[in-house]
């Protein structure tokens, strides 16, 4: 018996928690200070006691993100924790942000993470379900209640446990899907589910997974409106000289088809990961029906042809990515006056 | 509007105006016809994609090609 490693947890905090100072001190640079400070001091008590803490000022987390986080990861890889606990950040929006993409980061280098925030903080959006997030409400008056369950998720993640999914354990869900066996085939489960609903139990095992807005009003009048051609199929110009991922795309791109009656062949191609590309790339009008909405313009089928279309891969991106896209995308094409969209997916 | 082959997904993520496209990997087309059909079919694609942009919808409305 070696007396058991003790498992490294580190502890991240905004420059108010860590002592360094209030919004005075939010553009402070990040520090590494030992054992736990502020609200981590209460984590020993479920055995989650940080032996670092990690602190930045929350402006200069926003103002200098790739930089800062290059020095935060830097030094988690120095220490190799086994958990990183983020926070509580309750309702705040910048600390709350930093949490989620350090969490986020962390994620991927393979570490263990838990935060706690608003369920709508743009932290839980940032972390892209790296971290088991605990809910809580947007004031620290919730701070008592909240450090417990933190404390006890990381203590269990520290010894590498694998927790249950998150009504049972208390966080909000990831947006990952786990492979679970059941004990009867679905045809069963399916039935079961049924009866239950007529009877008056209504249950998903899937939830809805996007806000819903109600469909816009009709176009009035095609004949002026202007139309732009969007896509997730992930075509781009041959060689896909901006290089965008074939997979969990982290931008969206524009290309002018100003000039062009079609997607020609050659000129254009799909790096999409999710389907085969074959059928695509002989003909891209199959993935963006450029040259049929060209001829239809001609013959005063609807305004006029946008002058860019604009294009993004699908696979594995998250849905708050993904939704983050198409307000981007969106924002773009109101300010162009875009009136209809034909949005192409794979 | 959306061109999908995979209109429920769409349903559940909540697109209104959605037309079920020809296959996951050509939604706007089909590589087993010959071109001349085949443009025609994109042709009527995008003809009825601008159709369903003028007609008012209840939330995720699915459409088929030929109505």
């Amino acid at each position: 018996m070696d007396g058991g490693a003790r498992m490294t947890i580190i502890h991240y905090l905004n420059q108010f928690f860590a002592g360094l100072g209030g919004e005075e001190a939010a553009g402070h640079e990040p520090v590494k200070l030992d054992g736990p400070r502020g609200p981590g001091r209460a984590f020993a008590a479920a055995g989650a006691a940080p032996d670092v803490t990690l602190a930045c000022g929350d402006d200069h987390f926003a103002e200098h993100e790739p930089e800062v986080l290059a020095t935060l990861l830097a030094w988690l890889e120095e220490l190799r924790p086994h958990v990183l606990i983020c926070g509580p950040s309750f309702g705040s929006g910048r600390y709350g942000y930093a949490c989620g993409v350090l969490a986020r980061e962390a994620g991927r280098r393979g570490v263990a993470v838990v935060a706690a925030m608003t369920p709508d903080s743009p932290g839980v959006m940032a972390a892209e379900g790296a971290a088991y997030i605990v809910p809580t409400g947007s004031s620290v008056a919730s701070m008592k209640a909240v450090l417990p369950s933190m404390a006890r998720l990381a203590a269990r993640l520290a010894e590498g446990e694998t927790l249950g999914g998150p009504e049972e354990e208390g966080y909000l869900p990831r947006g990952l899907r786990v492979m679970v066996r059941a004990e009867h085939t679905g045809a069963r489960r399916a039935i079961d589910q049924l009866l239950d609903k007529l009877a008056g139990d209504v249950r998903t095992e899937v939830g809805s997974t996007g806000d819903r807005v109600p469909p816009v009003p009709a176009v009035s009048d095609l004949h002026t409106v202007r139309l732009a051609l969007v896509t997730e199929a992930g075509c781009v110009p041959q060689g896909n000289p901006d290089r965008l991922p074939t997979r969990h795309a982290n931008v969206w791109l524009r290309y002018s088809i100003a000039d062009a009656d079609s997607l020609g062949a050659g000129a254009y191609e799909s790096v999409h990961a999710g389907f085969d590309t074959t059928a695509g790339n002989d003909d891209p009008n199959r993935l963006v029906p450029l040259d049929a909405a060209r001829a239809l313009e001609r013959d005063g089928a609807f305004g006029v042809l946008h002058d860019s279309f604009y294009t993004t891969s699908g696979v594995d991106t998250p849905v708050a990515t993904a939704a983050k896209f198409g307000q981007e995308i969106a924002a773009e094409l109101r300010e162009a006056k875009v009136g209809a969209v034909i949005l192409t997916g794979t | 509007m959306f061109v999908t082959a995979l209109p429920t997904i769409a349903q559940m993520v909540g697109a209104n105006r959605i037309l079920r496209g020809v296959s996951i990997t050509h939604p706007t087309g089909d590589p087993d016809l010959s071109t001349g059909v085949e443009a025609a079919l994109r042709r009527r694609i995008v003809e009825r994609a601008l159709e369903m942009l003028v007609t008012e919808v209840g939330p995720t409305t699915i459409w088929e090609l030929q109505p």
